[in-house]
């Protein structure tokens, strides 16, 4: 029995290698992917292009203008009149219009109220938002409002809100995501296509240990492309700061992995060529990557998707990790992931274990 | 191009998709994905979980959790507990932020004196905690702002004007970047099969034999896929209209030409993807690579590109997803249309991005056996 479990994976193993098509796609996903999204996807404001018309000598609006600066934002561009600025706003080259009036600075000198006017590109309403935010703390703090209130915030665990290490370890699980699904689904879907899959369940051995070997195979390759690119971009390059324990990130990834390959085998039941696999895996997928908490926030979905989310073992899997890499969790209080994981994977894996392995 | 070859090729393509269970999901998976994503991506951040911790238990420190509790960007739960155990609880991921009022609240501002708040924010994910922040922020300030009894002196009035999404509504800003990400994933994952399957079954041998040139081999496959999916063009439109309530005020006929100017782009992907690898896995696996990542990150859903650096903004530049989705803002939200030279310029690029991967296709495809 060991010795055909091991034979399979084997075989298997020596299938994906000789494909070096294969071998250097899932390479690059693994290096190069997680590479370029951990060193130049900023979901904060950075870089916001300003541009400005300035109607008054120079004075006031100067001051503000100064605040403005790296990283935050570019250096302000100034425009000579209003419709130039909009212009530029509606070909997207600029995010965020300040508007000084002529009689701006007068006003204010005057002790009359002086109005700014801020035009903005709302399509990005995430960075609109903190925009203004900023802004408002420069006024107030031009304007000399003296708040008798001292605000102290510590951001925990990552002081600068540092979002490379992020991106990169988000795109390292959505690889993952992909890859495990994938992977599986095809190497089993390719023997249904070719007709070898009725035979391997009639062969004197048991299809269960056959079943296993397979998605062992796929579990192991993913696996490897873990350790390479943890070990060479997320803490190689990208410094990410291990709080936690590592060991525990590798197994919560084995048991992901694992629910990963239990998806790929359902899909596998369902599809018959591999044309099916690509359009079923990619429904299944894309809403696991994108609504499982790492590109965008959980709590401000639709509830009915908020409760779908925790049949995504995606879910478990990312707060696991950024608990365990950002937080530095302790084991004890990493249960409810690894619980998540195990139970969701584990009905994923059994249901998906159960339908491949029907002849009929 | 020899007009009934090419028919009856197209037909016979046309058939066998129609045959599989294939048509189904044709429609199926955009539709899925964009009713999915309409409702799920959010960027805004709301209910999140804070705990206020009052050690001063006064009217003032009561005035300012209420302003807390009435916002709906957070779930407030008041408590009495030390810090160790608040960060215990961020640690296990319960709370969201913690706000610490100190026990000599307001007596100290009675007094005009500074009082310190402390706030703690989670920002393991980073971009929500600087939201986060920033509104734990702005509540108070207003709160400050208002207890104080006159205003000040040459006061500087923001006046702000947000464009195109007045009601910043979150749907106005990413449905139409999801339209530009379903019609880049949808129709190259099913191109990307179409000559590989061949080449793994052996019934490229067929095309090798015939007297089909290749031009015309990459048109049959192109044609029926690609009027296939021309009508999820007005699908994802009607979606975006009347379920989204998306505003649309430009012209029709821009939406129109673009969209399948980008099919066709999405397709050529596809079709190139297929000329180059040699088994369907591979093929799928680098579909998914080059579409469906890039086509969320570079769409402007999460960020604008005018804020990438580095190697990604020059990747943002190299996908199409970039032009199209500006050209489909426009069209939602601006309404400039040709008049604006941006939108001209990037019709063009699309084009040529169609001529390009076309080319490179047929000049990749071979004819016999290596």
């Amino acid at each position: 029995m060991n010795r055909i479990f091991w034979s399979i994976v084997g075989k298997e193993l020596i299938g994906f290698i000789r494909s070096w098509q294969l071998v250097l796609v899932v390479l690059y996903m693994f290096s190069v992917e997680v590479y370029i999204a951990g060193s130049g996807i900023e979901i904060n404001p950075r870089n916001v292009a300003v541009g400005y018309v300035d109607g008054t000598a120079g004075g006031l609006s100067q001051k503000i203008l100064t605040h403005l600066h790296g990283p935050e934002f570019l250096a302000p561009r100034r425009f000579n009149s209003q419709r130039e600025l909009s212009r530029a706003i509606f070909d997207k080259e600029i995010i965020v219009g300040l508007v000084f009036d002529a009689d701006f600075e007068k006003k204010w000198r005057q002790n009359k109220s002086a109005q700014l006017d801020i035009l903005m590109d709302a399509t990005a309403a995430s960075q609109a938002y903190t925009t203004l935010n900023y802004l408002q703390h420069i006024v107030l703090d031009i304007s000399k409002v003296n708040i008798p209130v001292d605000i102290v915030t510590h951001k925990l665990f990552n002081q600068n809100a540092d979002n490379h290490t992020f991106m990169a370890l988000t795109e390292l699980l959505s690889i993952i995501t992909m890859l495990s699904i994938i992977l599986t689904a095809v190497v089993f879907v390719r023997e249904k296509e070719q007709g070898t899959w009725d035979l391997m369940l009639l062969m004197p051995v048991n299809p269960k240990v056959i079943i296993l070997a397979k998605s062992f195979s796929q579990i192991i390759v993913v696996m490897t492309g873990i350790v390479i690119s943890l070990g060479f971009v997320v803490l190689g390059i990208f410094n990410v700061p291990v709080n936690g324990s590592l060991s525990a990130f590798l197994l919560l990834s084995f048991f992901f992995v694992f629910a990963g390959s239990g998806i790929g085998l359902f899909i596998a039941a369902v599809a018959r060529d591999v044309m099916q696999v690509a359009q079923l895996s990619i429904v299944v997928m894309m809403p696991l990557i994108f609504l499982s908490g790492a590109w965008t926030p959980i709590y401000a979905m639709h509830p009915a998707l908020q409760y779908l989310s925790y049949i995504s073992p995606l879910r478990y899997y990312i707060e696991g990790s950024e608990s365990i890499f950002y937080r530095g969790t302790e084991w004890i209080d990493l249960w409810p992931y690894f619980m998540g994981v195990i139970s969701v994977g584990g009905v994923m894996y059994w249901i998906g274990f159960r339908k491949i392995g029907r002849l009929f | 191009m020899r007009i009934g070859i090419l028919k009856a090729y197209i037909r016979k393509e046309l058939s066998e998709l129609l045959r599989s269970r294939l048509i189904i999901m044709v429609y199926l998976l955009p539709t899925m994905l964009m009713l999915l994503f309409g409702y799920g991506i959010r960027m805004e951040v709301t209910h999140a979980r804070i705990a206020i911790i009052d050690n001063d238990q006064s009217r003032l420190s009561n005035l300012l959790v209420g302003k807390f509790e009435h916002s709906k960007y957070f779930d407030v739960t008041t408590t009495v507990m030390d810090e160790d155990e608040a960060l215990r609880k961020i640690k296990q991921a319960q709370s969201d932020a913690i706000i610490i009022i100190p026990a000599s609240f307001e007596k100290r501002l009675l007094k005009g004196q500074t009082t310190q708040i402390g706030v703690y924010v989670d920002a393991a994910f980073p971009s929500r905690g600087s939201t986060m922040e920033s509104y734990v922020q702005g509540v108070i300030l207003n709160a400050a702002s208002a207890l104080i009894p006159s205003a000040p002196k040459g006061s500087i009035v923001i006046n702000q004007r947000t464009l195109f999404n007045q009601a910043m509504r979150d749907e106005d800003a990413i449905v139409p970047g999801l339209i530009g990400l379903v019609l880049l994933v949808a129709p190259a994952i099913i191109a990307a099969l179409l000559i590989v399957k061949e080449k793994e079954r052996g019934t490229i041998f067929n095309f090798y034999a015939s007297p089909l040139s290749k031009a015309e081999f990459i048109a049959a496959k192109l044609i029926p896929v690609f009027l296939l999916h021309s009508i999820n063009i007005f699908i994802l439109l009607l979606w975006a209209l009347y379920l989204f309530e998306v505003p649309f005020r430009g012209s029709f006929w821009i939406y129109w030409l673009a969209s399948e100017l980008y099919i066709l782009v999405s397709i050529s992907i596809g079709i190139l993807i297929s000329v180059i690898t040699r088994t369907q896995i591979v093929a799928v696996v680098l579909t998914v690579m080059v579409t469906i990542i890039p086509g969320f990150m570079y769409s402007g859903i999460i960020m604008p590109i005018s804020s990438m650096v580095g190697m990604s903004r020059y990747e943002a530049h190299v996908f199409p997803v970039m032009y199209y989705n500006h050209i489909l803002y426009d069209v939602f939200l601006v309404g400039e249309g040709l008049t604006s030279q941006k939108t001209q310029l990037y019709l063009v690029i699309l084009a040529v991005y169609v001529v390009i991967l076309l080319s490179l296709g047929t000049l990749w495809l071979r004819k016999e056996i290596r």
